[in-house]
């Protein structure tokens, strides 16, 4: 109908006219950069830590360990001290004045029952003391070895590391895909509709109270009906967030063309970062679902704000009325991470699968697990009815509360407006 | 007889806790100018909302043109100037009334022209580009009454048109019903105003507190409830002018100044009758006119002065 198609005209044209629409186009692939490549970016600081060795022992390992160390990437052994009187409280302060990290002290024991003390000005670096405690483990374990009289060439032989290389298979094919891949795809679908879901929606909000507040509802609704009115609106608005993701999608992909070079710089440190945050790849199936779910969770969500908006005489008012609204969203999105945790579990499944958590949930299970076609076609039938079912209720509320001022309705006002 | 325009046929509609219109039929015919006359809370405008279909009546039927379908189906061939105005403020002006006029139906490029040409007319073309807010409050309400009648409406619906509007503005509101009336337009407004009423009606409905109280021709409310009122100036002495006012046979109703009375003659009474016995009362008289009601007179007696409404006292001569 052509008043709808003016009404959504409407929306459309003025919002992508505004500047914020523009500086959103431009932010929004900034901002999702720095979700995946922030952690790259910090994870590469700290350096190499600079520490001493103290030896004590009285077979001449203590010189076997700081070799170990020295080959142990991230670590520098500044130098290796006999043990004596005062040797500890000059170290000490050594690390007080910064000029080195830490120092161990080394003893027999660590060869016979593992025990070595690391002391430090900063010993909460998990993973720092993880890389310690594993080449210090490596040298007790050849040293062991050795004087079992073991050949060290065996020994070498038998430490070969294991590489375990992840490769998803969805629907039965093999993706390529890592498992830090299917999580960052998973994370990053969740982040961007939990944001999308809110921005867009806080919009249709917007618009209604804008109408509401200058009266101009008054005029629309004599010559086209609430219903129609609140249709086009939501269908204006989602025009404008499915540009805003065709552009950051066009961004997005430019960033993914360029991967292998991103990676390159933002990983120098090796592997270990880069198996944990990659870009993702994003296939067809995988755009449609995520979506199709926005679509959803846009027109279920947009319109409770609507009708927030409408039972709300002025923009302050209906900041707060929005609150249950928001926090169902929010509820979405934080429970959505048990579908990341284990996209198979039950929890995820019926999160998956209710219409208010489901927009979310389902395209991070998705992407994270291996869903089938009909899991998410059954999902989205139950969002579906979801959305028509809280339409009609907040149209109601809706046509009813655009023409109210003043006082906010009660609830039993509001169960009154939807049963008249 | 052609079809009326408006027609409303046992109108009741309650809201919680009151009833706002209460059993009203009304007939507005072709090509006149209609006012809906009452003090504040009479139900004028939930009257007016049933008329545009922005709200069902619980009960009785709204029928327009003649047709069936509400307001909303012949919104084509209405104009609409609601009591509160507002336009999307940060909109531009020509995009505001485009988008008005397509919601009357008009196509974009007609509504792009008509608007041009409105906005051209009442000196407004420079400001066709610029956002509503940067407008005077004045060319705000040009602007509005321009959405109002873009779709050269054949009714024309305003709530309260005369309500905040300075003299100027409101003489040129004046001026556009009557040359909307000339152009064969069915103008309905509503107003609590009594003066700007009495100018413009030709024909009206008073009600209060949702129900009708009389309608029909100006004139023939004047003559059924006008009554005949004289007013009496006295030129120092009143003699026994008090005990003549005070005869029920001749006076109904008196509203002694001393030396200035309105008097309400009683049906029947014959003014020089009084006059008569003025003169034999030994009263000098400086004034003796004999003087139509005015509709707010009449509006007064019917809706009862004790109404205590702020707002109807303001127009009061």
């Amino acid at each position: 109908m052509s008043k709808v198609g003016a009404v959504i005209r409407r929306e459309f044209v003025e919002r992508v006219r505004r500047r914020s629409f523009w500086v959103m186009a431009m932010l929004g692939p900034v901002f999702f950069a720095a979700i995946f490549l922030a952690p790259l970016w910090f994870a590469r600081g700290g350096g190499l830590k600079r520490i001493a060795v103290v030896d004590r022992t009285t077979t001449g390992f203590g010189l076997a360990v700081a070799v170990g160390l020295e080959s142990t990437r991230g670590i520098f052994v500044v130098r290796r001290i006999l043990g004596g009187p005062g040797v500890e409280d000059s170290l000490a302060r050594e690390v007080g004045a910064r000029h080195i990290d830490g120092f161990l002290l080394v003893s027999d024991s660590l060869f016979e029952t593992g025990a070595v003390e690391y002391r430090a000005s900063n010993v909460s670096s998990l993973e720092d003391i993880a890389l310690l405690r594993q080449s210090l483990g490596r040298v007790a374990e050849n040293a062991r070895l050795e004087r079992a009289g073991v050949n060290p060439g065996v020994v070498a032989r038998a430490q070969v590391p294991v590489t375990l290389r992840t490769n998803k298979i969805t629907r039965g094919r093999v993706t390529g895909e890592s498992a830090g891949q299917s999580f960052a795809l998973a994370y990053f679908m969740m982040v961007t509709l939990y944001i999308a879901l809110l921005l867009y929606g806080v919009q249709v909000m917007g618009s209604v109270i804008d109408e509401k507040t200058s009266r101009v509802v008054e005029v629309l609704v004599s010559s086209i009906r609430p219903f129609q009115l609140l249709l086009g609106k939501v269908l204006g608005v989602g025009a404008v967030s499915l540009l805003q993701f065709l552009i950051w999608g066009v961004a997005a992909s430019a960033l993914i063309g360029r991967r292998a070079v991103l990676e390159g710089q933002l990983t120098d440190r090796g592997q270990d970062v880069g198996q944990v945050f990659q870009l993702p790849h994003v296939s067809l199936a995988t755009g449609v679902v995520f979506i199709a779910f926005f679509l959803g969770g846009f027109a279920l969500y947009s319109a409770m704000f609507a009708a927030v908006a409408a039972i709300s005489s002025t923009e302050q008012e209906a900041r707060q009325t929005q609150t249950p609204v928001t926090v169902l969203i929010m509820l979405a999105f934080f429970s959505s991470f048990a579908t990341l945790a284990n996209p198979e579990s039950r929890l995820a499944l019926a999160l998956s699968l209710v219409p208010f958590t489901s927009p979310i949930a389902m395209p991070a299970r998705w992407a994270a697990g291996n869903v089938s076609g009909i899991d998410v076609a059954i999902s989205f039938a139950l969002l579906m009815l979801g959305t028509v079912a809280v339409t009609w209720v907040a149209a109601r509320i809706y046509r009813v509360g655009i023409l109210m001022t003043g006082k906010r309705p009660s609830i039993r006002e509001l169960v009154r407006w939807v049963r008249a | 007889m052609p079809d009326p325009i408006v027609l409303l046929d046992h109108v009741t509609k309650r809201f919680a806790g009151h009833i706002a219109v209460d059993d009203l039929s009304l007939t507005v015919p072709r090509g006149v100018i209609y006012g809906l006359l009452g003090p504040n809370g009479a139900g004028k405008t939930t009257t007016i909302r049933m008329i545009l279909d922005i709200l069902q009546p619980d009960s009785g039927t709204v029928r327009l043109f003649g047709e069936p379908g509400g307001g909303r189906a012949h919104a084509e061939r209405i104009g609409y100037l609601p009591e509160e105005r507002g336009l999307y403020r940060k909109m531009r002006v020509l995009d505001v009334l485009v988008f008005l006029g397509e919601m009357k139906g008009v196509d974009r490029r007609r509504a792009r022209e008509r608007a041009g040409e409105w906005l051209e007319r009442l000196g407004l073309a420079d400001w066709r580009l610029r956002r509503v807010d940067e407008l005077s409050k004045g060319m705000q309400q040009k602007v509005q009454f321009i959405s109002t009648i873009l779709h050269d409406p054949a009714l024309v619906v305003l709530d309260e048109a005369f309500a905040g509007l300075d003299p100027v503005n409101a003489q040129g509101m004046k001026d556009t019903v009557l040359e909307l009336r000339g152009r064969g337009a069915t103008i309905l407004f509503s107003t609590h105003i009594m003066e700007q009423a009495e100018k413009l009606c030709e024909q009206l409905c008073i009600i209060a507190r949702g129900r009708k109280l009389v309608d029909g021709t100006l004139n023939d409310i004047k003559r059924t409830h006008g009554g005949q009122h004289l007013v009496v100036g006295f030129d120092g002495s009143t003699g026994t002018a008090a005990q003549v006012f005070a005869d029920p046979r001749l006076v109904t109703k008196v509203d002694n100044y001393g030396q200035y009375a309105e008097l309400e003659l009683a049906s029947g009474a014959d003014p020089q009758e009084v006059l008569r016995q003025l003169v034999a009362s030994g009263a000098r008289l400086s004034r003796f006119e004999l003087q139509e009601a005015s509709l707010h007179k009449i509006f007064i007696d019917l809706v009862g002065p004790v109404r205590g409404d702020a707002r109807a006292d303001e127009d009061r001569p």
